[in-house]
């Protein structure tokens, strides 16, 4: 038999936390996180590294002392937890299928589900480099769990790959640990993560960031003994001529996130092609009734400040909606990316109450004037790619401005950032 | 000629690149690049003397929970942080412990102390 529940929260990281709470604080009685790892937190342990909370909290904390803060708050607010528990299937109505060692095969009837499963790491299929198969190829983010928690180093020599935040915050850590971090390379014309991070990790080290780079091959039979890298052209394609071997015993790939959505699709969840996660309404509602998203499953945030603010929202509305059986009506106006915007979230929106927009730009720039179809203006001194912009719309200019369908975002720049 | 200097502003996203001109005795002479006071301001802070929060683990002896994450108590001298790190090789650490508790007082001089960003209850064994 199915068990009851309101609120399910699928995922027990930053933004499953902050919606269990949320949930809870805005009155449903029984809050059920479902968590696949052995205890709470998600990543957030692994990332000791300062830099948290400063929007949040308004303070600079590691990341499990952030994690600390949140999982305290839901154990006070007595929040369920089921750990060691895998979601195999979640289906339109909102049934869940878990499998646990302890407890086999459950289902869970819940209310509202909240989605939190946050994202994963391209890997080096996904990136695609030619050459051997051999020890020492890692993400970035499996190097930070070896380093960190499990307490092994993976090399004594690396290059990374991709210029994320994890990466370089790793090629730091590796340097510290007493590591040789022979460089960062970046396919993109610019930096992949924060810019505090390139100043604060690779600088501060005499770390080479080498931009419009990429690693064209891996050498070694039983563990890597070197990269083949290159410049890359306007095609972002290695050109001839330009190779050079760096001997190194280890490749961090830190190439990019991609939200983790196959529970999303199973349940017949509508998905956007550029940000890879739910489209979902200002409720942070997805096209499935009942089914709410938050955090780094819908769209890869650059601090983990905005994942709990978002998975704030997912909650509330999640046990607003176990309570009635049904969301208020929220989709009326679809919010379109115009010049240089990549995306923006929520994808559609009521027109009536506040709401923050999440977006993205393509490409840097200067002086960029961001309009929101002329509801609202805002200048920006510099936007990148890696920067997530986040803007406050109000209900009332909204309702004021009368608009109706749909609502383009438009970026435009001067010069290159 | 001395190489050139630069130094990039973290105060925003805009990360100016700004290049520090040092006059014939080293003295700074002037910050060409920066767009606005604030970026000067931070530019010459970090040239006085640039300090980070330096966050690191030590060995707990514990399988279940090999390592404890700790952080300097306040930011500290960059030229600390190697030192540092060297001495968190060495420091042992006794359960339980709070987030928040200091596992080494004063590290290199620092004025700083090593403080638990994580609780540890004692040993958890293997797995």
């Amino acid at each position: 038999m199915a068990k009851r529940v309101d609120v399910a929260v699928i995922g027990a990281g930053p933004a499953g936390l902050a919606a269990a709470i949320a949930a809870r604080e805005q009155g449903a009685e029984n809050v059920l996180i479902i968590e696949r790892a052995e205890q709470l937190g998600g990543l957030l342990p692994q990332c000791i590294h300062n830099g948290f909370g400063l929007v949040y909290f308004e303070q600079d904390m590691t990341g499990p002392e952030y994690e600390k803060a949140f999982m305290d708050r839901a154990v006070d607010m007595g929040v369920e937890t089921q750990l060691e528990t895998m979601v195999i299937d979640l289906d339109e109505k909102r049934e869940i299928t878990a499998v646990s060692r302890k407890h086999g095969y459950m289902k869970f009837r819940p209310g509202a589900v909240v989605l939190a499963m946050g994202c994963r790491e391209r890997s080096r299929g996904a990136v695609g480099i030619p050459g051997t198969r051999p020890a020492g190829v890692l993400t970035a983010g499996t190097c930070q769990r070896f380093v960190n928690i499990e307490g092994y180093m993976p090399g004594s020599r690396y290059v990374v790959l991709g210029s994320g935040d994890i990466g370089m915050i790793m090629a730091r850590r590796l340097t510290l640990e007493g590591a040789k971090v022979e460089a960062v390379v970046e396919i993109m014309p610019w930096p992949g993560g924060l810019i505090r991070n390139e100043v604060q990790c690779l600088h501060d080290f005499g770390i080479p960031l080498l931009l419009e780079h990429t690693v064209s091959f891996i050498h070694g039979e039983e563990r890597v003994e070197g990269v083949t890298v290159c410049r890359v052209d306007a095609q972002r394609q290695p050109m001839q001529g330009t190779e050079r071997l760096i001997p190194c015993d280890c490749l961090l790939i830190s190439a990019g996130l991609i939200p983790e959505n196959e529970l999303s699709r199973r349940a017949g969840v509508a998905l956007d092609p550029v940000t890879g996660g739910p489209v979902v309404d200002q409720d942070r509602q997805t096209s499935v009734p009942g089914i709410f998203a938050g955090g780094n499953v819908v769209q890869v945030h650059d601090l983990v400040d905005w994942v709990s603010r978002e998975a704030e929202v997912a909650g509330r509305s999640a046990a607003v909606f176990a309570d009635k059986g049904r969301a208020k009506r929220t989709a009326g106006i679809k919010v379109v990316p115009g010049k240089n915007v990549r995306y923006v979230v929520p994808q559609l929106i009521s027109g009536a109450g506040d709401v923050t927009l999440h977006m993205r730009v393509k490409e840097p720039g200067l002086s960029a004037r961001l309009d929101v179809g002329g509801v609202l203006k805002k200048k920006f001194r510099s936007v990148r790619p890696s920067e997530m912009i986040v803007l406050d719309l109000e209900g009332e200019a909204l309702r004021k401005s009368g608009i109706k369908g749909e609502l383009v975002v438009d970026c435009d720049t001067k010069g290159s950032g | 000629m001395a190489p050139r200097e630069t130094v990039v502003c973290i105060g925003c996203p805009l990360g100016c690149r700004v290049t520090v001109l040092r006059d014939r005795k080293g003295n700074i002479a002037g910050l060409k690049g920066a767009d606005c006071r604030q970026g000067e301001k931070y530019v010459l802070k970090e040239l006085e003397n640039p300090v980070r929060t330096l966050t690191a683990t030590v060995r707990t002896g514990d399988e279940g929970f090999p390592l404890l994450p700790v952080r300097t108590s306040r930011p500290v001298p960059k030229a600390l942080l190697a030192p540092i790190m060297q001495e968190t090789v060495k420091v042992k650490v006794r359960p339980p412990v709070r987030t928040g508790d200091v596992i080494a007082k004063n590290v290199s001089k620092s004025r700083a102390d090593l403080i638990a960003t994580a609780d540890w209850p004692g040993p958890r064994g293997e797995g």
